[in-house]
């Protein structure tokens, strides 16, 4: 039986496969689109990255961000400078009491207060160990990445006597909300010392082991070094800063090169630095920080003054109008915090500089020519945390 | 100068020796009945309400990051402190809930409250399977006083606090 076909419809026909054929011609030439993500085992949270491939070969990447926007900045605009602490706890979550820091101090700055010797060195103590527990989390995550899965078991149980001393000192695992303007909110309990010092011969004995496990790893070895290559002047162009930027032999570190409150110039410590600028070397500078920080800490507490931790601040906080820019060198880089204020008692603006967000900015780059095991690799040795990307 | 063993079996050896040491978690519910780490004094946990203390200012509601605090209350006459004198007015509280499916632990209420109506418990154990029951009324604040730590010695070179026990 015929049927009938108006010319419209044998347009369309005409249309749709004209539309067809296009889309396989581009399949073709420019090959396959695959997705990792937003939802991946191995992106530590909802991170997209848009890959396009020609076989196992990735020709062009890009990083979707913002699937866990949270608005911090916005939302530190209708928030008061005492709540404000606990919001940006939640940026970096692994290392929390590291976001509190610069936050505080900007405050510091603007009204023109500086909290006690013992205040500093407290808060100095606690931003160390948050470093340890955040990156002793990423030692340990390395190897997941690869398929070793011990190494990771070895990481939480070891992160968790760190945690538990957090957790002892402030009251709060994660979220510690512990730093407030002008000093902190307690003195450190009896006998914390003490557990401390025990806790980081632990920490250091973490390291050694780890070493044992995966440094001299043929596997581990073959999959990273050489790998996800960057050149200290890519490094530099994309902004990267913390372990990233030192590992690509560019000699960066706040802790030494800034003027800071917190008594890190009293301190001895070595700023690691590797000329490879693989993954293998990212994770090796990583591994030293670790040691570097424990090194900090145990000067720190051989020192620490006596006297009040808290400074003497108006009961309800009111920060003079102005402009402050402080910023860190927080585990995964560098984290600062322009505060604008005009006088009342939240800030009028407050913009958060995060580093995961500019460390994973080289993606694009780095991905390009990678091979599709790679790709895996080299994220998780720029180690980024998903909150610290998108606050 | 030892023969160079391959990273495979001295990254065994790590894992071998670690095997032969006991287990450094805990059994928290099993056949093994219960166990439990308690959780250091410091710990927020829950938020216990001393309601004699209250007077219904309405600043931890105030303070609330995320307003998970309902407070009412209403004034009314109390009978004089001394004999003869005149009948005092008094706020007294007829609800105070707090929404532990809001509350982000920050701890700013528990800090502002100027009559030490509200103290940390380390307790921990009060999930619920519907997330309506975690709006705990003031019954259920008031229960969570028995577990609030007595205030705890502070490290050597700490200054005393003013009026608290040493």
């Amino acid at each position: 039986m015929a049927v009938n076909v108006t010319d419209r419809q044998r347009s369309a026909y005409i249309a749709a496969q004209a539309a067809d054929a296009r889309v396989n011609v581009e399949l073709e030439a420019e090959g396959m689109t695959l997705n990792i993500g937003p939802q991946h085992p191995a992106t530590h949270g909802t991170l997209r990255i848009v890959v396009r491939l020609d076989g196992e070969q990735v020709l062009w990447a890009e990083p979707v961000a913002g699937y866990m926007h949270r608005g911090y900045e916005k939302l530190t605009e209708v928030r008061t400078y005492p709540q404000i602490t606990t919001l940006v706890n939640r940026i970096d979550w692994l290392g929390s009491f590291c976001n509190e820091v610069p936050f505080i101090l900007a405050a510091e700055k603007l009204m023109d207060v500086e909290a006690p010797p013992r205040a500093q060195w407290i808060r100095c103590i606690l931003f160390e160990l948050g470093r340890i527990a955040n990156l002793i989390l990423f030692l340990g995550d390395m190897g997941v990445q690869l398929g070793a899965l011990t190494p990771v078991f070895f990481a939480f149980r070891d992160r968790e006597h760190v945690l538990n001393l957090i957790e002892s000192a402030t009251g709060g695992r994660f979220h510690p909300n512990f730093d407030r303007i002008g000093g902190l909110k307690e003195d450190f309990p009896k006998g914390w010392i003490d557990e401390t010092k025990g806790v980081l011969k632990k920490v250091v004995g973490f390291c050694d082991e780890i070493e044992t496990l995966l440094m001299g790893n043929e596997i581990f070895e073959r999959r990273t070094r050489g790998i996800g290559v960057i050149p200290p002047h890519v490094a530099m162009e994309y902004g990267l800063s913390g372990a990233n930027a030192r590992a690509s032999g560019i000699d960066f570190d706040l802790r030494r090169d800034e003027a800071s409150p917190l008594p890190w110039d009293k301190c001895d410590f070595k700023v690691w630095t590797h000329p490879d600028g693989d993954s293998f070397a990212r994770y090796w500078v990583r591994l030293q920080e670790v040691r570097e920080s424990a090194k900090i800490v145990r000067q720190l507490l051989e020192g620490i003054p006596s006297g009040a931790i808290q400074a003497k601040v108006p009961r309800i906080i009111k920060v003079p109008a102005g402009e402050a820019w402080v910023h860190t060198e927080n585990p995964l880089g560098e984290m600062g915090y322009y505060v604008v204020s005009q006088g009342g008692l939240g800030p009028f603006r407050c913009k958060i500089r995060t580093p995961s967000f500019s460390n994973v900015s080289i993606t694009p780059w780095l991905l390009r020519g990678v091979f599709v095991p790679d790709v895996i690799t080299i994220l998780a040795s720029l180690y980024f945390i998903l909150g610290d990307i998108d606050r | 100068m030892a023969p160079k063993l391959p990273g495979l079996v001295k990254g065994l050896g790590v894992t071998l020796r670690t095997m032969m040491k006991p287990a450094v978690t805990v059994q928290y519910t099993g056949p093994h009945g219960k166990e439990r780490e308690d959780p250091p004094a410091r710990a927020r946990g829950v938020i216990a309400l001393k309601e004699e203390n209250c007077t219904v200012c309405m600043l931890c509601a105030r303070q609330c990051p995320d307003w998970c605090i309902y407070i009412e209350g209403h004034k009314d006459k109390a009978p004089p402190r001394r004999e003869g004198g005149k009948p005092r007015s008094i706020q007294y509280l007829d609800r105070f809930d707090i929404d532990y499916g809001l509350c982000m632990y920050c701890g700013i209420c528990v800090e502002v409250c100027p009559f030490d109506a509200l103290f940390w418990s380390p307790e921990f154990e009060y999930s619920e399977p519907r997330i309506a029951d975690l709006l705990h009324d003031k019954t259920r604040l008031g229960e969570w006083m028995e577990g609030v730590p007595e205030p705890q010695a502070l490290e050597v070179g700490a200054l005393a606090k003013k009026g608290g026990k040493k």
